[in-house]
């Protein structure tokens, strides 16, 4: 790399950001808006609808190792149970539906407040524990969901094996199931989600509650002996990425129709951690794009046959190679360029 | 302000702690604590502050039995301390791991203890990064926000020079005068103790060996026998 190139970008860059703060800020916010707006329609033109369910589905993928990833980095607890969520919130939806006669806009509030329930329930038995305990539970958990809606004595509720189809009447939020299971209409759906969701947890992050779930995990005793309790910290971040994933899980029951054990299966919950290793866990971004480029990475090696050999392979090389992840990875290195281009500016 | 009674603890088939009786009484006065390793006078501020239960005995704080209490509840009535192996926020700025005590005691003088303690030239950077003295400031810092009534100190002086401990000391005294706390300090450092402190307890073997003024201390015979003599 030439110096001379850095050297010019950095003055350009310097004469467009050198106003206060807040005008950076401001050209952060419009680059945003403007990223946001061009991702959300110009893929519909441009891209081909396979590719846009891959996207889409990249994106769901995203949002869960989302959840996996904020409770990784902000409390030091890794969720080996996210599609328990994922999948349960579908299978809810679907037997309140069809079993109670919801109304659909009912049927998925009811889901979604009775897995945020669940979450509330189970975090407070887990969070106690220490992180490999609770890592252990979290799977127990998520295995015993799965495997009961394969129980003879729900079949009635579940199907079994065989899976719920998910259909309804009428519209929800304003759009029917046809429209969901659409893959132009959904990919906005889904990247607007994506970005909700995205600015939730920086926020969260951002806030004093993020620096004392980052205290806790550093120092958990000297929090206490500084008056702090650390069990309903710990217990609102547990309920709060559930609530990320079971967004997300609802998300993937509009748009798929369908809900199967699959979706409430292991390598669901092992695929989000995975992405989130990929993209890096330590904001909102890395998980996301990683969910993305898992998706687009699985059907590539899909093509050739060697999906989990393939898979694997990068996993170690990810992990090895780029330890906080692609996104991570980059921001690290746009850092360490401008530290030294500001130290050669010093020096000049 | 503070009564501890009889009191024991045990590890297994080690009695740390063996019915031990000590009052903190005044504030503006620093009880100092001194006894050879393994006396048991860490395991004593583990017990007052709730970082262990004791098997037997009672502690009070304020005329109330908190022997129960959580370490944050006792934190939060006004009992604070700081730590023989520095407990601190290496990840965190000085100042955010102050702020952030600060605001949820609702302490709005967090000057005063940066200044108190020396600090101002450090609060931008993480605490992993700063000298160890420095660290242990910020470990007693710590215990110094929201104006504690009770102030626990193990070992401050640990890791310091014996010039560095006596200033630390002389320090800790007129602080504790000023703001009419009461203090409890563990030190190895006993010229120190001596010369800082106003009343002095020494613990030999998890018993309670003798509590009086530095010079009467200095004097008693189980005390030279057991610690000073052997120290000396
Ligand atoms: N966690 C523990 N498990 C078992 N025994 C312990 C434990 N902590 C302390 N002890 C024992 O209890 C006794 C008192 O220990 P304590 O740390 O309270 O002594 P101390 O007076 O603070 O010593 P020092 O001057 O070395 O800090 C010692 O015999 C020690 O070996
Ligand atoms: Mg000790």
């Amino acid at each position: 790399m030439s110096g001379g190139t850095t050297t010019r970008v950095d003055a350009r860059g310097g004469s467009l950001f050198a106003g206060s703060a807040s005008v950076r800020a401001l050209v952060y916010v419009a680059l945003a808006a403007l990223l946001f707006g061009f991702g959300a329609i110009a893929p519909t033109h441009l891209a081909s609808e396979f590719v846009l369910r891959i996207g889409a589905g990249g994106l769901l993928l995203g949002m869960l190792a989302l959840s996996v990833a904020f409770l990784m980095s902000q409390a030091g607890l890794v969720v080996l149970g996210a599609a328990s969520v994922y999948g349960g919130v579908g299978y809810l939806f679907a037997i309140a539906m069809s079993k109670w006669d919801l109304s659909p806009t009912a049927a998925l509030l009811f889901a979604f407040c009775t897995v945020i329930a669940y979450a509330a329930v189970l975090g407070a038995l887990i969070v106690r524990t220490n992180p490999l305990a609770f890592m252990m539970l979290t799977l127990a958990a998520g295995e015993m969901i799965s495997h009961s809606v394969m129980l003879e004595g729900l079949r009635d509720y579940t199907s079994g094996a065989d899976g719920l189809v998910v259909t309804f009447k009428g519209a929800v939020f304003g759009m029917t199931a046809a429209d969901f299971a659409n893959a132009t209409q959904f990919w906005p759906i889904a990247w607007s989600a994506a970005w909700i969701l995205g600015f939730a947890a920086f926020a969260v992050r951002r806030s004093r509650f993020g620096a004392i779930l980052r205290a806790i995990q550093e120092n958990e005793e000297r929090m206490r002996f500084s008056g702090f309790g650390t069990y309903l910290p710990r217990l609102a971040a547990f309920v709060f990425v559930n609530a990320i994933a079971d967004v997300c899980g609802l998300l993937h029951v509009l748009n798929s129709g369908f809900v199967s054990p699959e979706s409430l299966g292991l390598s669901v919950s092992t695929n989000a951690l995975v992405a989130a290793l990929v993209g890096g866990v330590a904001n909102s971004t890395g998980p996301i794009a990683g969910g993305v480029l898992f998706a687009f990475a699985q059907d590539q090696f899909g093509a050739h046959g060697f999906t989990q050999l393939l898979t694997g392979l990068a996993v170690v090389v990810f992990i090895v190679l780029l330890p906080r992840g692609v996104i991570g990875g980059l921001i690290e290195g746009a850092r360490r360029r401008s530290v030294l281009s500001s130290k050669r500016r010093r020096t000049a | 302000m503070l009564e501890i009674a009889n009191l024991s603890v045990s590890y297994g088939r080690v009695r740390a702690l063996d019915g031990v009786e000590i009052a903190i009484k005044g504030a503006g006065a620093l009880h100092g604590i001194i006894g050879p390793n393994g006396a048991g006078k860490s395991t004593l501020l583990d017990v007052v502050t709730g970082r262990r239960s004791p098997s037997g005995g009672a502690v009070r704080y304020r005329g109330k039995d908190v022997t129960r209490k959580s370490v944050a509840w006792r934190r939060r009535h006004g009992m604070a301390r700081s730590f023989q192996r520095t407990s601190i926020f290496q990840d965190l700025t000085v100042r955010e791991q102050l702020t952030l005590i600060a605001r949820h005691l609702g302490d709005d003088r967090l000057g005063d203890v940066i200044e108190v303690m020396n600090l101002g030239d450090c609060l931008d950077e993480k605490a992993g990064r700063i000298a160890y003295g420095v660290q242990r400031r910020v470990d007693v810092a710590l215990a110094l926000i929201g104006r504690p009534e009770l102030l626990l100190m193990d070992e401050p002086g640990a890791g310091l020079s014996a010039e560095e401990t006596l200033n630390l000391f002389l320090h800790l005294r007129d602080l504790v005068r000023d703001r009419g706390m009461a203090a409890v300090v563990v030190e190895h450092d006993v010229d120190a103790v001596f010369a800082c402190c106003d009343v002095v307890t020494v613990l030999d073997l998890g018993r309670h060996l003798a509590t009086g003024a530095p010079a009467e201390i200095r004097a008693d015979a189980r005390v030279i026998a057991a610690y000073l003599g052997s120290a000396a």
